[in-house]
């Protein structure tokens, strides 16, 4: 069974919805049930789970009359039931408690957007015990949705800045620890609602290990409770008797992809226009851009140019069609005689016509919304020649070679200070050892233009540092060769073809999806093979059961920040392979080249490598 | 997913009994204080209480109607999936049309009853809302809800709409191959009578005196004899004479002229409703607001801005009035000048 991770979250917000009473079934079978209407009350964090899973028309659907934050002064409804679904914070808490003192509404449904701690659930008790208006409350419960899930395989937890928490050279153990767990929290959450006990491989060493051991150490003591959500999951559906694996990585594992410019549309449009929760702002107007819209879905891994082509060949469709309902309606009056048949003929074509109108108006409204957006994405191309860093880049990660005179001509020419920066950190990143008058060049070119330095010295330190990730991203451009070569001997055709489109195709695979394959795979592969492993369903003690074997669906989780570049290597890996495999994507956030560049800079500040001036464009 | 009712849906999730024992234990810490200060905050929880329950009693009768008129609309579209499922059976002969007919006119009759029913609740709600010092959250609520029962009570209509629609179409189509079936005799035996319709008239003049009874019938009322003919051809075509066929060929077309003019009646008829139909189905697109396809947050953050600028705006103006130096100059230049006056006058 494929797992849909927005399928589950939006059938737990359902349930909540309808106040966990006994669904009827679809069509209508069960006895009339009683439809109340209800209030839902959310604070800012719960909003934003909730916006990209459910509009206001759906919520109206199920019931909801009002929507309200629980920061703002509300008014008394005095005879609906209220859902409340908060984080469980204290200041939550009591503001709960203040408003079932105030008998706002006449029965209270709590849910917590992850599990309650104790002694919020006691302050919340005695709070309303003190007030007698426990009677009030109806129901608490924790609902395990605290996570965003942006699309069907996408999520992201929305910690914002782990990745500078966890690599600050300065940050203190208390926090580092509360950031882990924090995490660890969130990546429960995912699990629980998926409804499988997940294989946990990382690498060895850094915040991976940490998140892992604490998401072992939470499942393990869950696991003991019987019955638990991982026993009531698997009585309810036909759950899968294959296990998925969780992969944790960190972002240097593989930074080159935080950074790096892209060419295909949805990348684009994250970048430069910043899409964020699946909403884009231009200066005129806002749109939405997720799964209910056909074009978006068929065409945001295109390469952009093409996605122009397609826009106006939609567009050339469009005029066609409302051409030819044109010619059905008006040109059919033209010879109305008073035959019975043929005014019926024209009425049926009067009917299909404005039965059609309102498809013909969808797609219009979706035609001007790409054309909008494409054209803002081109002026922001023309002005940044993005296309020339793009070129340079993949050049320069995929073939390893580097254009110098190109490169620096981007450095000093058009393009924004976080351009250049981007581009000087590609080039730093690709090569094991640059030469060092080239590097001098370059550093040369970037201070020309005033760039901030802070992140391309940290960058460079850590390189120095740590030479294990810099391996990886160079052997990503020249494994393709190596691995089609060891296919050849001795798999399957489709390997070999496998590997000959990779070679052949314009896309590289990265290195997040080689890894993830050979961990999918199960065979022994020695780039993966100290990969840590945590089967919380294994007895503790013993040498934790070598669990090896075929995996056909897999959880990769980024700690630092995740990538639409990523996620669409994985989809392709997961599209590829025989027989499909599933993938889900997830990180701490969604990070866009710019923002991830900042958190560089910030860190290369934090460590005293800020060299010049201080300016960075916001 | 047919499961039997779990007995525990998702117990690890309900905290329920958790947090009643939390509160049960925080009731017995504070009984053991002053009797007074319960007694104070008895006495003070029972104020607000009799306040809201006299509004609530008052908000739970539209509660109660809304939810009544809710279970109906749900009941009703029940049987309109029933009456849909019956519509659609397309074999000739094994028309149920009376279980058809009475379904529907319950559905109609519902339909009504709930209609009125929303209509009447829309006018408890407006006289609520504006007389009562209700809040404006519950003034929303209660719009919010009339407005949703409104909805639903259109796309049952709209639905029932389309079920009727469906069954005249399944009853046309039924006629046609009827007539196919039946009348395909008086077809082939009008055929070659055709060009000898000049003798007709007269041959029927003269051997009026057989047929007649049962000619006159035909001319005057089509509709019925349509059937009847139908019937009786299907009896008689195997057969008879072709004299009296000659007489049923002059009846039947005079008959079949009738037909066709009902016929194109009706075509009319049945335009002119669908054009209606396709009017009133603009109108409802045109009006129908787009609340549909809100996103959450888009609303949180557009009243939010609204609310900080509004207060912008504000402390902007208060700050301009507060500060006004040349009011206070004016003000004393008066003054002055009227102190001038009085003591030139005066002294």
């Amino acid at each position: 069974m494929a797992l849909s991770l927005r399928k589950k979250q939006l059938d737990l917000i359902t349930r909540m919805l309808h106040l966990h009473q006994q669904q009827s079934s679809p069509d209508g079978g069960g006895d009339g049930e009683e439809e109340a209407y209800k209030i839902l009350v959310m604070d800012g964090p719960c909003i934003s789970l909730l916006s990209p899973v459910l509009r206001v028309g759906d919520l109206r659907r199920h019931g909801v009359t009002l929507l309200l934050n629980i920061d703002k002064a509300r008014q008394q409804v005095a005879d609906a039931p209220a859902v409340y679904l908060v984080r469980p914070t204290p200041a939550n808490a009591d503001r709960i408690a203040a408003d079932a003192a105030a008998g706002l509404y006449a029965s209270f449904h709590i849910n917590f957007s992850t599990s309650v701690p104790r002694p919020v659930l006691e302050r919340l008790a005695s709070a309303t015990a003190s007030s007698r208006s426990a009677h009030r409350v109806a129901r608490v419960a924790d609902q395990y949705l605290d996570f965003i899930c942006l699309e069907d395989g996408l999520f992201s937890l929305a910690q914002p800045r782990a990745y500078v928490a966890l690599n600050d050279p300065a940050a203190a153990d208390a926090d580092i620890t509360a950031l882990v767990d924090a995490i660890a929290l969130g990546l429960f959450c995912v699990v629980a609602t998926l409804g499988s006990v997940p294989i946990i491989r990382c690498a060895s060493g850094g915040p991976a290990e940490m998140v892992a051991a604490a998401l072992d150490a939470r499942l393990r003591d869950h696991l003991l409770a019987k019955p638990n959500l991982f026993t009531e999951a698997a009585s309810s559906a036909a759950s899968s008797f294959q296990r998925p694996v969780l992969c944790l990585f960190d972002r240097n594992f593989e930074l080159s992809v935080g950074i790096q410019h892209d060419w295909s549309y949805r990348p684009l449009v994250h970048d430069v226009l910043s899409l964020k929760l699946n909403k884009l702002k231009l200066p005129a107007e806002k749109y939405d851009l997720d799964d209910s819209d056909p074009f978006w879905v068929a065409n945001s891994w295109s390469p952009f140019p093409k996605v122009a082509e397609e826009i106006e060949a939609q567009l050339a469709k469009y005029k066609q069609d409302v051409d030819e309902v044109n010619q059905r309606t008006g040109g059919g009056r033209d010879g109305v005689e008073f035959d019975g048949t043929d005014l019926i003929g024209n009425t049926k074509h009067l009917m299909n016509a404005v039965n059609s109108l309102p498809e013909l108006t969808e797609r219009k409204k979706m035609i001007d919304k790409h054309t909008n957006i494409a054209t803002a994405l081109l002026g922001h191309i023309k002005e940044r020649s993005l296309d020339g860093y793009y070129e340079c880049e993949n050049g320069m990660l995929v073939n390893g070679i580097v254009d110098r005179n190109m490169l620096l001509s981007l450095l000093r020419g058009k393009g924004t200070k976080e351009d250049k920066l981007r581009l000087a950190v590609t080039y730093l990143l690709s090569f094991e050892a640059p030469p060092p008058s080239e590097l001098e060049q370059v550093e040369a070119a970037l201070r020309e233009s005033e760039v901030d330095m802070s992140a391309f010295q940290y960058v460079k330190r850590i390189k120095s540092l740590n030479t294990q990730f810099a391996a990886a991203s160079s052997t990503a451009s020249r494994s393709n060769i190596v691995d089609w070569a060891e296919k050849l001997y001795g798999q399957s055709i489709s390997a070999v073809t496998a590997g000959v489109k990779n070679l052949l195709s314009d896309v590289r695979q990265l290195a997040l999806a080689r890894t993830i394959e050979a961990l999918m795979e199960g065979k022994p592969n020695p780039e993966v093979d100290n990969y840590l492993l945590f089967d919380p369903r294994a007895p503790r003690s013993g040498t934790g059961g070598q669990f090896r074997g075929l995996f056909r669906e897999a959880i990769v989780f980024m700690i630092g920040g995740g990538n639409y570049i990523e996620y669409r290597s994985l989809i392709e890996l997961g599209q590829q392979s025989q027989p499909s495999k599933h993938v889900i994507y997830g990180a701490t956030e969604i990070l866009n080249g710019v923002e991830f560049i900042q958190q560089l800079a910030e860190l290369g500040q934090k460590a005293g490598l800020g060299g010049g001036s201080n300016n960075l464009s916001q | 997913m047919n499961h039997p009712s779990r007995s525990a849906p998702a117990s690890f999730r309900d905290r329920t009994n958790e947090f009643r024992s939390a509160v049960e234990s925080a009731r017995r810490h504070v009984a053991p204080s002053p009797a007074s200060s319960s007694a104070a905050s008895a006495s003070a929880s029972g104020g607000p209480l009799d306040d809201s329950r006299s509004a609530a009693s008052a908000h739970s009768e539209f509660n109660r109607r809304a939810s009544k008129i809710g279970l109906g609309i749900h009941q009703t579209s029940q049987k309109l999936a029933r009456l849909a499922k019956l519509a659609k059976r397309t074999s000739v002969f094994d028309d149920p049309t009376l279980e058809i007919q009475e379904l529907t006119a319950v559905v109609k009759k519902d339909i009504g009853a709930l209609n009125n029913a929303v209509m009447d609740l829309q006018v408890l709600c407006n006289s609520q809302n504006e007389s009562g010092n209700l809040s404006k959250d519950t003034t929303n609520h209660s719009t919010t809800v009339v407005d949703n029962l409104k909805n639903r009570l259109m796309s049952a209509t709209k639905e029932f709409k389309e079920v009727l629609t469906m069954r005249t179409e399944n009853l046309k189509v039924h006629e046609n191959r009827r007539q196919m079936f039946s009348s395909s005799a008086a077809k082939d035996a009008s055929n070659p009578f055709i060009r000898q319709r000049p003798l007709v008239p007269r041959e029927a003049s003269d051997s009026n005196a057989n047929p007649a009874p049962w000619a006159s019938d035909s001319a005057s009322t089509p509709l019925f004899q349509r059937k009847k003919t139908n019937g009786d051809h299907g009896a008689s075509s195997s057969s008879s004479p072709a004299f009296m066929q000659q007489q049923q060929q002059l009846a039947v077309q005079q008959d079949t002229y009738m037909q066709s003019r009902a016929e194109a009646l009706q075509n009319v008829e049945s335009t002119i409703h669908e054009l209606s139909n396709i009017f009133t189905q603009l109108a409802t697109m045109v009006s129908q607001q787009g609340e549909l396809a809100i996103r959450i947050d888009e609303n949180m953050e557009e009243t939010v801005a609204n609310v900080e600028g509004a207060q912008g705006q504000l402390l902007k103006y208060l700050n301009s009035i507060s500060s006004n130096r040349w009011l206070m100059m004016k003000i004393f230049f008066v003054l002055m000048v009227f102190l001038m006056i009085f003591i030139f006058f005066v002294a």
